[in-house]
């Protein structure tokens, strides 16, 4: 009896046993649609991530540009307080306005008589170019100006075309004529009172004066 | 300026003893390249009855400068005279001519002044006496406020100079030049002789080329009063002055119509300066002239039919003549690579131009055919801007001969040169005025 007991509890346990091993065979089919919320699941998390990347990037991009703008303004800020500091204000008796002389602008020599851009005050010209760029608000009046030798008539008329080549010149590297008038001395302004051919070379020039800022 | 001057003048002439008829024989050829000074005696003026002699002696130092600056005469002064003639003063009565002959002069001038005290009217007598041909030539009297004293006896030396050479003299005209101030240039007027020195700009500008108009009442120049040189005119009896020309650019370098009724300027056209003509309102701007090169200094011509003016078209600034419509067209100057500032002479025969020999600049005289080219100044130094008297027998111009630039005038044939004031300089551009 007791043998015959142990192979049914046996058996039951054997069926037990089958029964159990049968369980996962349900569960499988359980977990098919489970599996796909877990790939949804992990679809939103990357989509998340990515949104979140985004709106990183955008913050960083924002942040980059901010302080973009914030160097350009302190860029700004300092140019203007470059030019501010290079202006030195004219005011001459008996002609109307104030006007700037800036050292940013150079001045342009030429050869007696002559009213062509050499090279190297091409050089300065393109310098001079560069600055009217980065400060599109200037507005400057070209003076031309000649030495004391020859007639006061003649020379008017010299200093007129100095400062019309020049301002060709300044044309013809993408400055708006409309920034640019002139005005010719002659020789009635001369920078050096001298009367030898240092003065007068020094003499012989065009000059930039600011009319607007 | 001119108002104390010529309106409220009450001046006549009587001519109370006439011996030469109305024309008068010229002792002098004064165009004549080259001519001998006449000699010319002037005893002490008297001064009649109660007026006081400092205006004889005034009147004679008046009378001995515009004989000699008019460049025609050598002036016996009293103190050179023998020691009985040197006492003698006044007119004579009679009038020995034999006393004189010996004098040392071909010429006599006697005169005498007489101040009335009430009316503070001077009139003024004076005989003048061929010693070679021992004639009276003239005598006249002359009447007018003892304020215009000057005036009164230019009139004389005008009247003397016209007897001897058959043309007015100059002495009652005026010059207009600029005087540099400082930073500024203003505008000046002197006399002749270089009395009455005046400024009549007071704009603290650079004012520059100041052309008078023919009928002696305006002066036209540039000024950058505006931050333009600009052209503006002056009322010389009136206040104040006017815009007339402001076109951006050049306005500048006025030369009168001989009518008055024109300009011709510079004038900029596209950053180049042309010559154009203007009404003398500043209106109708005409440009003659076509962005060739840089033309300047216009110069009317006395029949109004041609323009000079300096171009450097051809590589250097040379003398041009145009018509007024800027058609034929011709070069006057060939010679030198430096000529400027051209000025027509009133007689309408030569232009008066500058130009630049080795480092210095000279005036000289041209044919208006280009032919006959004169150098006129050699002394050292740059001289520029001649300009021409009203009757085409002078030329005034600037000079650093003695340093800083002052005004010098001198006979068209470059005798006789002269400072025109004795300032320390700074003074260039003369205009001269018409006479008064």
């Amino acid at each position: 009896m007791s043998k015959k007991r142990t192979t049914i509890l046996i058996l039951l346990v054997f069926c037990l046993g089958l029964t159990l091993a049968g369980c996962p065979k349900k569960t499988v089919v359980k977990e098919e649609p489970s599996a796909a919320a877990r790939r949804e699941e992990a679809a939103r998390m990357e989509a998340e991530r990515a949104r979140e990347a985004r709106e990183r990037e955008a913050r960083e991009r924002e942040a980059r540009e901010r302080e973009a703008r914030e160097r350009e303004a302190r860029e700004r800020e300092k140019a203007k307080e470059e030019l501010e500091k290079s202006l030195i204000a004219k005011k001459t008796p008996g002609i109307e306005g104030t006007v700037y002389e800036s050292t940013l602008l150079k001045t342009i020599h030429f050869d007696f008589d002559k009213y062509d851009i050499r090279p190297g005050d091409a050089e300065i010209l393109k310098e001079n170019a560069a600055v009217l760029k980065k400060y599109p608000n200037l507005k400057i009046q070209i003076e031309g100006h000649c030495d004391e030798r020859g007639t006061e008539a003649y020379n008017l008329a010299l200093g007129e075309r100095r400062a019309t080549s020049t301002k060709n010149y300044l044309i013809s590297l993408g400055i708006s004529p409309d920034r640019i008038t002139t005005i010719s001395y002659g020789e009635e302004r001369p920078l050096d009172p001298g009367h030898n051919e240092e003065a007068w070379a020094k003499n012989r020039r065009a000059q930039f004066v600011i009319i607007a800022k | 300026m001119l108002r104390s001057f010529l309106p409220i003048i009450t001046l006549f002439i009587i001519l109370f003893l006439l011996i030469i008829p109305a024309k008068a024989r010229v002792y002098l050829d004064i165009n004549a390249p080259s001519f001998v000074q006449l000699p010319i005696v002037l005893p002490k003026w008297k001064s009649l009855g109660k007026t006081p002699p400092s205006l004889s002696a005034k009147v004679y130092e008046i009378l001995s400068n515009d004989l000699l600056l008019s460049g025609f005469f050598r002036v016996v002064d009293y103190s050179k005279l023998p020691p009985l003639l040197r006492e003698k003063e006044g007119i004579p009565d009679p009038l020995l001519i034999s006393e004189w002959i010996h004098s040392g002069g071909e010429m006599l001038m006697v005169g005498d002044v007489s101040l009335e005290p009430n009316t503070l009217q001077v009139i003024l007598r004076y005989h003048l006496v061929d010693l070679i041909e021992q004639k009276r030539l003239v005598g006249k009297q002359i009447e007018g406020h003892v304020q215009n004293l000057r005036y009164l006896v230019h009139r004389i030396s005008d009247e003397v100079i016209f007897q001897l050479t058959g043309e007015h003299g100059m002495n009652t005209t005026k010059l207009a030049y600029v005087m540099r101030q400082g930073e500024s240039k203003e505008i000046f007027i002197a006399d002749f002789d270089g009395a009455n020195v005046k400024q009549v700009t007071k704009n603290q500008s650079i004012n520059l080329s100041p052309a008078w108009s023919p009928d002696g009442k305006k002066i036209i120049f540039t000024s950058y009063l505006k931050r333009n040189p600009d052209l503006y005119v002056m009322e010389l009896h009136k206040e104040g002055t006017h815009r007339l020309s402001f076109q951006p650019g050049l306005n500048a370098s006025p030369s009168w119509s001989p009518d008055g009724k024109k300009l011709a300027i510079m004038l900029s056209r596209e950053g180049k300066s042309e010559i154009a003509i203007i009404d003398s309102n500043g209106t109708n701007p005409r440009f003659l002239t076509k962005g060739h090169g840089n033309e300047s200094s216009p110069s009317w011509s006395p029949d109004g039919q041609w323009i000079a003016f300096c171009s450097d078209r051809s590589g250097s600034p040379q003398i041009y003549v145009m018509d007024t419509n800027g058609s034929n067209l011709r070069r006057l100057t060939y010679e030198g690579n430096y000529n400027t500032s051209p000025s027509w002479s009133p007689k309408g025969n030569r232009i008066a131009f500058c130009g630049r020999v080795g480092g210095e600049f000279h005036i000289f005289t041209i044919e208006a055919d280009g032919s006959g080219l004169r150098k006129l100044t050699s002394n050292s130094g740059h001289n520029e801007s001649p300009c021409w008297s009203p009757d085409g027998r002078y030329i005034a111009f600037s000079s650093t001969r003695t340093g800083s630039s002052k005004i010098y005038i001198m006979n068209a044939n470059g005798f006789n040169q002269r400072p025109l004031t004795p300032s320390k300089g700074g003074e260039s551009s003369p205009t001269w005025s018409p006479r008064f």
